[in-house]
């Protein structure tokens, strides 16, 4: 388990993660000294919002970090920040997120269905009923929360909405609260939902806030979450360092696979979550909390970090990415095809992930 | 739209300043060196949503932040998927960190504040905040400007193709055929020229 006569560029790493469970591949590959096993010696730094995870990276002060899926798209565009290019030959996981109600919006659902709880995952035609019975009594409108706007959570909401033909753009305000903050808004009657990764929606069930109606498994099926990005720059400088950091992650992810590991997994969470054991545990084993007093719904695919080949990176993910972002007006209109062509040849490296494999075996 | 800059050192305050920040030494500090300036200082420590609230209800002009905020989401989506009207905002940084500056400010940050900084330099750095939002306010309308210019040259370049095509007009002609009609009808010629292309469409192009 070397990089065999390879010579590491650089030794000394600095990575940026989110307090999510998504960081688990990252933080374990420390905590097993995984990174230590290829030559490295990383220093996570956990980061409150992904506008400064984004900045840092960009500017080299984070040689890699944990990042939503769609920002590499958006930061090689120089979509909302400066133009860089980043590039994305590892997904650390895929799915992982879900939609929380409000108490209050859940128990006017209720109502609505006779006072019956409705079947889960949620049939969002329920939001649009509500949305039609606030409109008539002259209620304010809805207003829900994602955490970025290049996110698979801003899109995975307004999917599930577009599902019912709600208006998206005008039915609904869509505000951006980061991942850590969104309990407290809930709390606070700020907004009436969210869409959020895990452990975020389970503590808001625990604490009996919400009620968590549907996965991004309901609504996507399957999608890559978080990459490891870095910037092009950085990886062509550091080519043998950068496969080394992936072969450390590749490790951790199928330790990852194993249930009981999984649970080990979610005692070393604690310290970089700041969440209890009941909080980060359900959705590693595929719970998902539904509300405080009901039937978690199982969902065995709720974080996947490896199996069905999760971390190779696949051009045709960046393409439904893509698609999404053009349907919420967030591309030029003169974006071609050729530049998306282009641009997801670019940003998405299955050759350096097979690259990490050749190396690693 | 610009903000307005009074240079008078009158006590009628201006421009409204949102702090966010954790640390209230700093923005106390601040706070205090911009009296008697045209900034009025709206104080709010870290108290997570109530932020978006706040930014409804004092309706800041410029907004302080600590860069190490999970509101900084929030605040730089405020400009992109809200209707809430893009704002200077300043960044507080406990060190100093040029590389960082550097990508935040190309990210849309008007200016920042570093741990070292002297309060007393706090109106100076508002006001350089102000110019530069403005200054990129006037470049990002131009630019939209220039994109509709654009456009709008496209959709004549189309008619314009259509008509020599299917009515066998000179380009000259066809030129002056749709400036007449924007000028008869009181319309802009893209909308003339739009017009005709559905018309021409719909009618199968024949003559």
């Amino acid at each position: 388990m070397t990089t065999e006569n390879k010579i590491l560029e650089q030794t000394d790493l600095d990575i940026g993660i989110v307090a999510l469970t998504d960081c688990a591949p990252l933080v374990m590959a420390k905590h097993l000294g995984f990174f230590e096993k290829w030559g490295l010696n990383v220093n996570l730094h956990l980061q409150h919002s992904w506008a400064t995870i984004r900045d840092r990276l960009h500017a080299g002060l984070l040689d890699a970090a944990q990042v939503l899926a769609p920002m590499p798209l958006a930061s090689t565009l120089g979509l909302n920040g400066a133009k860089c290019d980043v590039i994305n030959a590892f997904n650390l996981s895929m799915n992982g997120n879900g939609i929380t109600l409000s108490i209050s919006l859940f128990e006017q659902i209720k109502q609505l269905n006779n006072g019956q709880e409705p079947s889960l995952p949620l049939d969002s035609d329920w939001i649009k009923q509500v949305i039609q019975q606030r409109h008539v009594n002259g209620q304010s409108k809805l207003r829900f929360a994602a955490v970025y706007p290049y996110s698979c959570h801003f899109y995975q909401l307004r999917d599930w909405l577009l599902l019912a033909g709600i208006d998206v753009d005008n039915d609904i305000e869509t505000i951006i609260i980061p991942p850590t903050e969104m309990t407290a808004a809930l709390e606070n009657d700020e907004i009436d939902g969210f869409c959020v990764g895990t452990p975020w929606n389970t503590k808001a069930v625990r604490a009996g806030i919400g009620a968590t109606v549907i996965t991004s498994c309901d609504i996507w099926h399957e999608a890559p979450e978080k990459v490891l990005a870095v910037t092009l720059k950085w990886q062509e400088s550091n080519p043998n360092t950068f496969l080394a950091m992936l072969a450390a992650v590749q490790q951790t992810c199928e330790w990852l696979d194993s249930t009981a590991n999984r649970f080990e997994a979610a005692i070393i969470l604690q310290n970089y979550l700041d969440e209890p054991l009941e909080v980060i545990a359900p959705s590693l084993i595929g719970s998902c909390l539904t509300t405080k007093e009901g039937m978690p719904r199982t969902i065995p695919a709720y974080n996947r970090f490896i199996s069905k080949n999760a971390n190779l990176p696949q051009i045709g993910q960046g393409r439904i990415l893509l698609d999404k972002m053009i349907l919420a007006k967030q591309l030029p209109d003169d974006f071609t095809q050729a530049m998306k062509q282009q641009l997801l040849k670019d940003v998405y490296r299955p050759d350096l992930y097979q690259e990490m494999l050749n190396i690693k075996r | 739209m610009a903000l307005k800059q009074n240079n008078s050192s009158g006590a009628t305050p201006l421009l409204t300043v949102l702090i966010i920040d954790d640390n209230m030494d700093r923005a106390q500090a601040f706070e205090a060196a911009l009296q008697n300036t045209p900034y009025l200082v709206k104080h709010l420590a870290h108290t997570s949503m109530s932020l978006l609230k706040e930014v409804e209800n004092t309706e800041p002009d410029i907004i302080l932040i600590d860069i190490e905020s999970p509101n900084r989401d929030t605040i730089e989506s405020l400009s992109t998927i809200s209707d809430f009207n893009p704002k200077p905002v300043v960044m507080f940084s406990e060190q100093d960190q040029p590389d960082l500056m550097r990508e935040s400010i190309k990210a849309g940050v008007s200016a920042y504040v570093s741990g070292d900084t002297n309060p007393d330099r706090a109106k100076f750095i508002l006001d350089v905040a102000v110019a530069r939002f403005n200054e990129h306010q006037g470049l990002k309308n131009e630019l939209s400007d220039a994109k509709r210019q654009l456009e709008s040259r496209k959709w004549v370049d189309q008619a314009k193709a259509l008509l020599i095509e299917k009515q066998n007009m000179t380009e000259q002609q066809a030129y002056s055929a749709i400036r007449k009609m924007a000028m008869d009808n009181g319309q802009k010629m893209e909308d003339v020229a739009k017009n005709l292309i559905s018309m021409m469409q719909l009618m199968g192009g024949g003559k």
